[in-house]
């Protein structure tokens, strides 16, 4: 087993809780991963960019 | 398409080809570097708050000793010719044509390249290994001399008796297994093998020292329980979308979403050919995904729904 | 043998011609290169680096030493968790170019590389969770053979031989990804960044579709 000093500060390793809707399921991992990429996605479209309005 | 609108079209892409318009300075390499210490300083992050997930690997051994009772009924349904991987078909053998996507066979006509014999392989030839056992040498020996049909007969009645089989500990008791001659010592020889880790190392390593290839004792554990009990309590299974997740509460294969949404709805749910039927229509799907620039109505969609007015409102703004 | 006949002329040429030195390495960028959103190829790249660097390590101790030493755990972590950033990014960046219909103006292969290398990518992820000999990789190579076999690919690509999986994992399909992402890179230096709709074409199209 690996030395304790190199553990995880959250433990991963309990199973999975699941999100059930309909006949649709997924781990509440996946979940916050999607909604993430769908939040980011967002996020760099619409944050403002610096240096946006200096063309030369 | 008209040659004119054909034209006009080729205009509008020459157009796009090359910007003549306003530039700024811009640095490629600080921006590359600066990103690459970015992601390794995110996946250091994440590694230090979250580890990644090992779960240790079953064993031969360990389904033996925890779910003896699987294991003989395993072990006898691959003597007899009736387990998952015995009656698979192609690559392992030629019991069944496998899954077809209409007069497409493509199982069957790509062939058996790894040959499996499962009563040999997984049964007999381990069994051969065991010395100084005169009883399950002569048992062994009657099953091998006798005809297929008195070992199908043997076979059967075993399958019989080991469903009210129980376990006390490590020990099966296999009640009325006379009528199974000497299918039932043998059984017991390989229980016995299997619980000492001696039939790991029997089917993996039985024709070479060196080995890399498992298929043998994965294909006889997938037979058996043991892995999908652990994959269920994981949340692993096929009907659990389990292909999209990982063991503990770790993120998985996200990206597999597509591909595993197909099995849990009609047709493919209760199609036999739901592996095939599912691969053809991802292929075709990806395939799509890739040629997307030259698909009219799908290419068209940037355009129609502008979410490029919000990308480029900067852009906009400034006057094109 | 005069030189402009040469072969190696011809391909000197011909690659500089495609791509002069202030094209592979600019120093100035389109003005409308102002979102966000286009950070994310350049992040899926670096996150690339990081795989292949967290792998190199890893390869160099063997496929067993991540099992046994803190250390080895460690550099585990980092190759999945940059994987996990790779497919992130990448799939934005896909968004991205998706909703600025980035193929235009002759930059079709850019897309198809792309893409071609996204499906490439979820093989090689494929081929390192086989890879890596725990109850994971036994769980996916027993049920991921039924897929395969289905469809006769299981007779040359066996996904229960760890040493086969393994290979493709560290070598064959790193190399194809690698590839593909320096043909994909060396579009976009070629070819630019997609301008954005112009209305002149906009109104182009809606009239084409009206008639």
């Amino acid at each position: 087993m690996p030395p304790a000093v190199l553990a995880a500060l959250v433990d991963l390793h309990r199973p999975a809780h699941v999100v059930h809707w309909h006949f649709f399921q997924m781990s509440v991992a996946n979940v916050v991963v999607i909604v993430l990429m769908l939040l980011v996605f967002v996020l760099a479209i619409v944050l403002p960019f610096p240096g946006a309005r200096r063309p030369s | 398409m008209s040659a004119a609108t054909r034209q006009r079209r080729r205009a509008h892409e020459d157009r796009y080809a090359t910007w003549t318009g306003a530039t700024r300075p811009y640095d490629l390499v600080k921006e590359a570097v600066v990103a690459i210490g970015a992601m390794a300083l995110l996946a250091t992050l994440l590694t230090i708050v979250f580890s990644s997930p090992d779960e240790r690997p079953s064993t031969v051994a360990q389904w033996a000793r925890t779910q003896p009772v699987d294991f003989v009924a395993t072990a006898s349904a691959e003597l007899g010719g009736t387990s998952d991987t015995a009656g698979y078909g192609p690559p392992y053998n030629h019991a069944a044509t496998g899954q077809v996507i209409g007069p497409i066979q493509l199982q069957k006509w790509a062939g058996v390249s790894h040959p499996i014999d499962t009563a040999r392989d997984f049964v007999i030839d381990p069994l051969q290994t065991i010395t100084n056992d005169p009883a399950l040498n002569a048992a062994l020996a009657a099953y091998e001399a006798a005809s297929p049909k008195q070992q199908a007969a043997w076979n059967a009645a075993y399958a019989h008796a080991v469903e009210r089989a129980t376990a006390h500990g490590t020990t099966v008791t296999v009640p009325d297994a006379g009528a199974a001659g000497p299918v039932a010592p043998m059984m017991a020889s390989l229980l016995s093998l299997a619980q000492s880790g001696g039939l790991d190392g029997a089917l993996l390593t039985s024709r070479n020292f060196y080995q890399t290839d498992y298929t043998k004792p994965l294909l006889f554990m997938a037979d058996g329980s043991l892995l999908s009990d652990r994959a269920e309590a994981q949340h692993l299974l096929g009907d659990q979308w389990g292909m999209m997740n990982e063991t503990g509460s770790y993120p998985g294969q996200v990206w597999l979403w597509l591909y595993t949404f197909w099995y849990q709805i009609e047709p493919f749910r209760s199609s036999e050919n739901a592996d095939a039927l599912v691969w053809a229509l991802m292929a075709l799907l990806s395939l799509a995904f890739i040629c997307i620039p030259f698909i009219p109505g799908v290419r068209d969609i940037p355009r129609r729904i502008p979410l490029y007015r919000l990308i480029w409102r900067e852009h906009y703004r400034g006057g094109a | 043998m005069s030189a402009d006949r040469m072969w190696t002329t011809r391909v000197r040429e011909r690659a500089v011609g495609a791509l002069p030195p202030e094209k592979l390495l600019p120093d100035r960028q389109p003005a409308y290169v102002a979102s966000w959103i286009y950070v994310f190829g350049v992040l899926t790249l670096a996150a690339l680096v990081v795989i292949l660097a967290s792998g190199v390590v890893l390869g160099l101790k063997g496929p067993a030493w991540w099992h046994l030493t803190g250390i080895g755990r460690f550099f585990n972590g980092i190759h999945l968790w940059a994987v996990e950033l790779f497919f992130f990014c990448m799939v934005i960046h896909l968004w991205g170019k998706f909703w600025m219909a980035a193929w235009r103006g002759g930059r079709a292969r850019t897309w198809v590389s792309g893409a071609v290398t996204f499906l490439v990518g979820v093989g090689a992820a494929f081929t390192g969770y086989l890879s890596q000999q725990n109850f994971d990789s036994q769980w996916i190579s027993t049920q991921a053979k039924d897929g395969l076999n289905s469809v006769g690919i299981g007779a040359f690509f066996n996904v229960t031989n760890f040493g086969q999986m393994y290979t493709f994992h560290v070598l064959l399909l790193p190399t194809v990804v690698l590839g593909l992402v320096v043909w994909h890179i060396l579009l976009v230096r070629r070819h630019g960044v997609v301008p954005p709709f112009t209305r002149a074409a906009l109104a182009a199209s809606n009239a084409e579709e009206e008639s």
